[in-house]
Order: C-alpha cells, then sequence, then structure tokens
C-alpha cells in the first residue's frame, strides 16, 4: 500500500472521529466547539506531516492548511452561535 | 457605428470581463497562477475576516433591531399539553391534567435559572426540581422534569423530547397525573435563550379531588413506589424524575389550589412568540452552507483542471481540503438550535 494511501486512511479516521463525536454531542455546544477544533488542527497537523512525508513541506502549504482549517472553525461558529 | 451596435459592443466585453472574472476567481487558469483566486491564501484569509465580520454584525444588528434580525419563536403551553397528551393517549395512557401550582414551579425554575445563569436540573447553589415543587406549594409522591431551550415550535420541542429515551419516559410515564409547563425568554450564558421547563406530579391530595382516575393512579403509584425510591441518587441523570414516601403531613386539598398569585405567574410564562422579519438561524445556515457548498465546488473543479493539465505547484492537496470541508458540512448539517436537559 502507497505511503499516501495510508496518510488518506489516517486522515478518513481523523474525520470520521470528529464527524461522529460531533454528533454525539448534540445537546453541548462548548463541546461541540471543541471537537470542532480539534478535528480541524488535527487536520492541521496531519497536512504538516503529509507534505513532510511526501517532501515538499513549504511554509506557504503550512499557512494553507491552517487558513483552511480557520475557515471551517469560522463557518462552525456562524451555525453554532447565531 | 450605430448606437445599437455601442451597446452590443458594450454589452459584449461586460460578458468578457464577467467570464474573465469568474474564470480568474473559479478556475485555474495562467492569470491566476493556475490556482483559483478563490483558494489563494488571501482570499482565504478573507474569508475568515468576513465571517467574523459577519457574526458580529448579526449579533449588533440583533440587539439594535431585534424585530428586523431576531429569532422566530412560537411555542404556548396549549400546544405543549396537547401535545403531550396526544403522546400519551396514543400509547393508551390517561391525559394529563394542566395544573397551575405545578406550573408555578416550572416558572420558579426558570426564573432561578437565569437568575443564576446556569443550565442544570440542579442549580449551583444545590436546589433540586422537588425544591421549587415543594417551594409552589404542590405535594408530590412523583415528580419529574423535563427542560429545553431554543426551540422555535411548540411541535419541535416534543419531537426531540419523544426522540430522547430518558425525556419520553417522563412523557409517557403512567404514574404522572399532572403537569405544568413555564416558556421564558431570558439570557442564559450569554445567549438569548427561550426556556421551556416541563414538570410532572402526582399527589396524595390532588389524586383524591379526582375519583374517576383514583383507582389506575393509585395502582400504577403504589407498584412504582419501591423502584423509583431506590433510584433517588440517579437525580443528576438527564431527564430527571423522583419519587419519595408521601409527606408525614397530607397537604390539604385547599392549601394545594391555586392562589391569584400563582395564577399570575403560571400566565406570565404561558407562551414566547416572536416573528422578526428574518430569522437569524436560518440566514447563518444559509449563508455558511453555501459559501461551504461553493467552496467544495471550487477545490473540486481546481483538482480536475490541475490533474488534466499534470500542472505542479506548491500548494495543500485538494482532495485532502474537499474531505474536510465535507466532514465540517456533514457535521454542522445536524445541528439544531434547540437543546434538551
Amino acid at each position: 500500500m502507497k505511503l499516501s494511501h495510508v496518510n488518506y486512511i489516517v486522515l478518513l479516521i481523523i474525520l470520521v472521529t470528529g464527524v461522529f463525536t460531533f454528533w454525539g454531542a448534540a445537546n453541548d455546544k462548548m463541546m461541540q466547539l471543541y471537537i470542532g477544533v480539534a478535528t480541524a488542527v488535527s487536520y492541521v497537523i496531519w497536512g504538516i506531516i503529509y507534505h513532510t512525508l511526501e517532501g515538499d513541506l513549504h511554509p506557504k502549504v503550512v499557512i494553507e492548511y491552517c487558513l483552511v482549517g480557520m475557515v471551517a472553525i469560522v463557518l462552525m461558529l456562524t451555525i453554532l452561535w447565531t | 457605428m450605430t448606437p445599437s451596435h455601442l451597446v452590443f459592443l458594450r454589452v459584449t466585453r461586460y460578458d468578457n470581463d464577467m467570464e474573465h472574472f469568474l474564470r480568474h476567481f473559479f478556475v485555474p487558469h495562467s492569470s491566476n497562477n493556475h490556482h483559483a483566486k478563490a483558494l489563494h491564501l488571501d482570499s482565504m484569509l478573507c474569508y475568515v475576516l468576513i465571517f467574523a465580520i459577519f457574526n458580529f454584525g448579526i449579533r449588533i444588528m440583533h440587539r439594535e433591531f431585534p424585530n428586523v434580525l431576531g429569532y422566530a419563536t412560537d411555542i404556548r403551553v396549549d400546544q405543549l399539553l396537547s401535545g403531550t397528551n396526544s403522546q400519551r393517549q396514543a400509547l393508551g395512557l390517561a391525559p394529563l391534567t394542566y395544573n397551575v401550582t405545578l406550573s408555578k414551579a416550572a416558572a420558579l425554575k426558570a426564573q432561578d435559572m437565569f437568575a443564576h445563569n446556569y443550565w442544570a436540573h440542579n442549580s449551583p447553589e444545590g436546589k433540586t426540581p422537588w425544591t421549587f415543587i415543594q417551594q409552589a406549594g404542590y405535594a408530590y409522591t412523583v415528580a419529574g422534569e423535563n427542560l429545553a431551550k431554543n426551540f422555535s415550535t411548540s411541535q419541535g420541542v416534543i419531537d426531540a423530547w419523544m426522540a430522547s429515551p430518558t425525556h419520553k419516559d417522563n412523557i409517557v410515564k403512567p404514574s404522572y397525573r399532572d403537569i405544568g409547563f413555564a416558556i421564558v425568554n431570558g439570557v442564559l450564558g450569554g445567549e438569548e435563550t427561550t426556556l421551556v421547563v416541563q414538570m410532572f406530579g402526582a399527589g396524595e391530595a390532588i389524586a383524591n379531588q379526582e375519583p374517576v382516575k383514583t383507582v389506575v393512579t393509585e395502582q400504577a403509584a403504589i407498584t412504582e413506589v419501591s423502584p423509583e425510591s431506590s433510584r433517588l441518587g440517579e437525580q443528576t441523570a438527564k431527564a430527571v424524575e423522583e419519587q419519595v414516601t408521601p409527606p408525614v403531613s397530607i397537604i390539604p386539598i385547599s392549601a394545594v389550589q391555586p392562589t391569584p398569585i400563582v395564577n399570575v405567574l403560571s400566565t406570565m410564562f404561558s407562551s414566547v412568540s416572536q416573528k422578526p422579519m428574518i430569522n437569524i438561524p436560518t440566514v447563518t445556515r444559509d449563508v455558511a452552507f453555501l459559501f461551504m457548498g461553493l467552496l467544495i465546488g471550487v477545490l473540486i473543479i481546481d483538482g480536475i483542471v490541475i490533474s488534466k493539465k499534470k500542472i505542479a505547484r506548491v500548494t495543500g492537496h485538494n482532495l485532502a481540503h474537499i474531505l474536510f470541508f465535507t466532514a465540517f458540512f456533514i457535521a454542522l448539517s445536524i445541528v439544531r438550535r434547540g437543546v434538551l436537559l
């Protein structure tokens, strides 16, 4: 199995876990917020590790993953807190 | 060149400009360094700032113009009562009787929650639901409480309670005879909140008032005293219920009759109805999901074009971003404003 396949399986595990724990905390918005932030942070870390292993890590890539995570968090805040 | 030709040229020029703009923004092209402008780092940063301003703007607008931008709510005691009783009757159970004293207890509980800013069955000071029931003057042998906040309709509250096993247990418990409600608007945890308190009960003194139902109620109460009493330690469970041995001195019927003050309090909290011009949850959900869908769409187009043209570039992986945003889309799609306890 290719390394990138393994990495994507890890990513899927992170995201599926995030979705199900988010659903499990349906009556606790603060917990949902924590789970969402944890999933976004995990995604950024996954992205950095993935590109490091692929040998194409660049500061721009790190910023991109951080911004993608921030966009997701701000969208989550929009739905959870307004 | 005739004026009609000039108009045609201007429209064509406009169409070309629009086409260029859309291609520049959504499709990887030499004009955007083969990376859709919508996915550039500065664009991403703009989205974060725009949504942050949008969220603050909504809050400020809501505070200044609540009738224009607010939370559409229509929850009424009569609807909650009929909804609860129809669920009971569907299972062959006797309907519950609306009780003003239990409604006062529910109102006292709601007021205490707003005053001490908590969302729990037991207050930070250690007050249990039974404290308020006793304070209101309802002599109970069995009692229970369901809580809900931020639902927009009465049916929404009933449906959510019935979907939750612990709350449903309270609604379809055969030993209950009376029910009371309080629906109160206020600020809880810094958030505008519509709180619904539903209290159930059955009392010896009240049971004696209606001989028709006495046999059924008393049988149910007798058969459930022991197991319920043994579960007193479970009061912190999600849908709290409690059964205690009857008080040493039975409160006379006159003592539990509603007083004028009780009536006023229970009437004050019998409904919350708000119809703003723009419903905040609808607007925010529509905007957020539309944006997420658009972003996923641009990522897909960008990924396909780059893959076909076999262009190498220093960016993150579109497939990973698509999976990430799709996961958030799925997770957030089940978020409902209403919460139970």
